[in-house]
């Protein structure tokens, strides 16, 4: 029983920060219809971040979000306005091929740079785990949940209660009518896409004291990141937020009662027979 | 014009190793034709009908596998492993098309890259058959003798003709296919699928043919890879990487155009070996940029470009 | 013997009955007009007789062979093709493709179904425009080259959905000309259409739907007067 208490646990707090991922990816797709493959780089871009803004400078990641988001809001924003606009209007092959190659350029930059040696970030105050309740709990990743938990709520907040977040909901449903309202969808646009990298860096920088870092990181998270989206309903908040969870438990309690080896694969038959049966999602939010 | 250079091209891949000893440049070569023949057979289903597969390396991992596994267990010759390798990449090619063709577009993409993960999470994990991520070993492949000569496996020349003959064989495919109503029903395909069984065509089928088709040589080409590279593992032979690599190489040189991949490869692959030679890490730079390029600029490929400044020149 | 009959056709999406226990006829050569206010369900039948919908419940046959569960392009082959409300043709394609492509249906060699294509292309007057991009044809035109695309899979049948829709009054004259040449050439049709005169002018048998139900089926001159389909189309009042 402790054993299950355990997995849930650590299932949980893997797939908040999972969630945050997802959460980026699918409301660029719900304004933009891109599905960005480059996502899983932008992760990795803020997990280097933390790393070097520690490793050269001292600052703990958990702080150094601050630096990190905001940067990487900007750094989307312009991704958006001078690479992707051009191409959106391609189609939606077109603009997935496209950010297939902008992932391989910046995952490929990376390693050029600084190498594919694997890295770790060791805080001196996580080196041993919490135990409340005799559950085991590692520091950081306790510290980053309730952090995603605050940026995502920040996040409903923008979306719900701002003109921004309506905005950015209206041309999620219809950009022609949004326009027609008086929504300049381009800075919309922009400003999706930029939250969407900031998210993700932000998740980046959030769990890159709990994960090896490499440079080719981006390509498991990015399919990770898939999978939940379509589980979750593509351009569905909440059911990222719920995928996002789902997956970290199912693959926590897949290691413990299924097996090691085909906990992944738990996911990848989920995603495929989700694709065919429910293109809508597990909870029928998405759109297509 | 066309065939100038087609003839040119055939007499310098036949005379080629004469004219170098260097095993680099051979080593070149060979990745080139290897490219050639991945992205040619990617295009028959990716150029042509416009279903863009991202999980093609599965039939390429099948291919190695089933070669490997022929040869060390059964002890079968190499070449009739590859084959093998071959009909069984296009057995496997039914089940996966007929699950993946009822999506479109980028949900197909996302479908085909679920397929190869399964099936290399699934090599990796039944290690009684597959030996796991240990991956299988040759350690020696016997000279053959071949019309009163002596094959010998340890030089790179034999692999290199091998090479030539498949990427050669592949070429000629996607060119009968894209003359015949095959490769007319796939264009209707690609254009609209409604309008497409409108006139009669069985969309289904015709896809799943090109796949199998495509998967045939791939699949050829995973044996090729077993015996030139003597060793696969789960993560070489069904990576990621390699499906998106294929990807790359048809769309840079131009999609549904037969010498496309030929392009992209010899631009592509040159570049990648030669930067992975002098610094290692990182010769997917260039995949990346030349993506974004074409798409941005030249959407019709390098080729197609090529081909269109031609045209217009008159 | 009917060349299609359809028995008891219904086809019910969630909570909307989009057609509603449909039944009627189609004898060999006929020309039958489909006509109902919008939302009729009319396309709806269409797509549920070619393959492209699945009835909820009801028979169709074609001379006694069933057609439900088929797909598309088997329902094709049995020999009923069909034109699309808004033209699809394959763009990217010059005309004469499009119609060598539907020509491959039965002629496997490209040379034999090119030559097809173009003696059908004659016969909806667009030969002049065989080599033009599908894209740049004019709406008459790309109209017609759907028609083309339909005949030139040698179809028994052929359903027509809005052929005038868009059109002048000329390219319209020239289109009801095109549908008694069809006619001629023994080619039995059903053709939904919203301009009353062209339909009433050409049809031999009028059938009309309203919320998914046959309200009427009868001559033209008969079902113009029928007090149900008046009141459908112009309320309680006018019947």
């Amino acid at each position: 029983m402790e054993s299950f208490v355990q997995s849930v646990v650590s299932g949980v707090l893997t797939g908040s920060l999972y969630a945050m991922i997802a959460v980026g990816l699918t409301i660029v797709f719900g304004v933009m219809r891109i599905i960005n493959l480059a996502h899983g780089d932008m992760v990795m871009l803020g997990m280097f971040g933390a790393y070097w803004s520690y490793t050269l400078w001292g600052i703990d990641p958990f702080l150094s979000v601050g630096i990190w988001a905001p940067l990487m809001f900007a750094g989307g924003m312009l991704v958006q306005r001078f690479l992707l606009k051009e191409v959106i209007p391609k189609g939606e092959l077109n603009t997935l091929l496209y950010t297939a190659g902008l992932s391989l350029l910046i995952a490929n930059l990376a390693l050029f740079f600084w190498t594919g040696d694997y890295r770790t970030l060791n805080l001196d105050y996580a080196v041993m785990p919490a135990r409340p309740f005799g559950i085991s709990v590692p520091i950081p990743l306790a510290i980053a949940f309730f952090m995603a938990i605050a940026i995502t709520t920040a996040l409903y907040l923008l979306l719900s209660r701002t003109d921004v977040g309506r905005a950015m909901r209206a041309t999620a449903q219809n950009p022609q009518s949004a326009a027609l309202m008086g929504v300049d969808v381009q800075r919309i646009d922009m400003i999706t896409f930029g939250l969407g990298t900031a998210l993700a860096a932000a998740a980046g920088v959030l769990l890159v004291p709990s994960l090896y870092l490499y440079p080719t990181v981006g390509e498991i998270l990015i399919v990770k990141c898939f999978v939940i989206v379509v589980l979750g309903g593509l351009g569905s908040v909440p059911g990222a937020i719920a995928g996002g969870v789902l997956l970290g438990l199912v693959e926590s309690l897949g290691a413990v009662y299924v097996s090691v080896a085909y906990k992944d694969t738990i996911g990848f038959v989920l995603f495929l027979l989700v694709l065919l049966f429910r293109p809508a999602g597990l909870f029928g939010v998405g759109k297509s | 014009m066309t065939r100038l250079l087609a003839a040119a091209g055939l007499l310098l891949l036949a005379s080629a190793p004469l004219l170098t000893g260097n095993p680099f440049f051979q080593h070149l070569m060979i990745m080139v034709l290897f490219w050639t023949l991945l992205g040619a057979s990617w295009n028959l289903l990716g150029g042509f009908a416009g279903q863009v597969s991202f999980g093609h390396a599965v039939f390429l991992g099948i291919g190695a596998y089933v070669t490997m596994l022929s040869y060390l267990s059964l002890g079968v010759s190499p070449f009739l492993g590859m084959l093998a390798g071959g009909i069984v990449g296009a057995m496997f090619a039914v089940p996966i098309g007929l699950i993946c063709f009822r999506l479109r577009g980028p949900y197909f993409s996302l479908a085909t890259l679920a397929v190869a993960e399964i099936v290399r999470l699934v090599a990796l994990n039944w290690e009684q058959l597959t030996a796991g991520p240990m991956g299988l070993l040759i350690t020696h492949l016997p000279p053959v003798s071949f019309a009163g000569a002596t094959i010998d496996w340890e030089s790179k020349v034999p692999f290199y003709y091998l090479a030539v003959i498949l990427a050669v064989s592949a070429m000629a495919l996607t060119f009968a296919v894209s003359r015949s109503r095959l490769g007319a029903y796939l264009t209707a395909v690609r254009e609209d699928i409604d309008s497409a069984e409108a006139v009669g065509i069985d969309t289904v089928r015709t896809r799943v043919v090109a796949l199998a088709l495509s998967a045939f040589v791939v699949g050829l080409a995973g044996g090729f890879y077993a015996l030139y590279f003597r060793y696969v593992d789960p993560d070489a032979v069904f990576a990621i990487s390699l499906s998106v690599e294929m990807v790359f190489i048809a769309v840079v040189g131009g999609l549904a155009t037969t010498a496309g991949p030929i392009v992209g490869a010899v631009v592509l692959v040159s570049i990648g070996e030669i930067f992975r030679d002098r610094f290692q890490a990182g010769h997917l730079i260039f995949y990346g940029l030349f993506m974004m390029l074409v798409i941005r600029y030249l959407p019709e490929g390098i080729w197609g470009g090529l081909q269109r400044l031609f045209r217009d020149r008159g | 013997m009917a060349l299609l009959e359809v028995r008891g056709l219904s086809k019910v999406f969630g909570g909307l009955r989009a057609v509603s226990d449909l039944s009627f006829a189609l004898h060999p050569g006929e020309v039958l007009g489909l006509i109902g206010p919008n939302g009729a369900g009319k396309t709806t039948v269409f797509n549920l007789i070619t393959g492209f919908l699945a009835p909820t419940a009801g028979q169709i046959s074609l001379e006694g062979q069933s057609l439900v569960g088929l797909k598309p392009h088997a329902v094709v082959k049995k020999g009923i093709a069909r034109t699309f409300q808004v033209v699809k043709p394959f763009r990217h394609l010059t005309a004469l493709e499009n119609v060598t492509l539907a020509a491959f249906l039965h002629e496997r060699s490209r040379p034999r179904a090119q030559a097809r294509a173009q003696q059908i292309l004659a016969r909806v007057q667009l030969s002049a425009r065989s080599a033009a991009g599908a894209a740049d044809l004019t709406l008459s035109e790309q109209k017609r080259l759907e028609i083309a695309r339909a005949l030139a899979t040698d179809p028994r049948l052929l359903f027509l959905d809005e052929p005038m829709g868009g059109l002048n009054p000329t390219e319209i004259e020239r289109a009801c000309e095109l549908v008694r040449e069809i006619r001629q050439d023994g080619v039995t049709v059903i053709l939904v259409e919203h301009h009353m005169r062209a339909i009433m002018r050409i049809s031999d048998r009028i059938i009309v739907l309203h919320h998914g139900e046959k309200i009427a089926d009868g001559a033209p001159q008969d079902v113009v007067q029928d007090r149900n389909v008046i009141r459908a189309y112009l309320g309680e009042r006018a019947a």
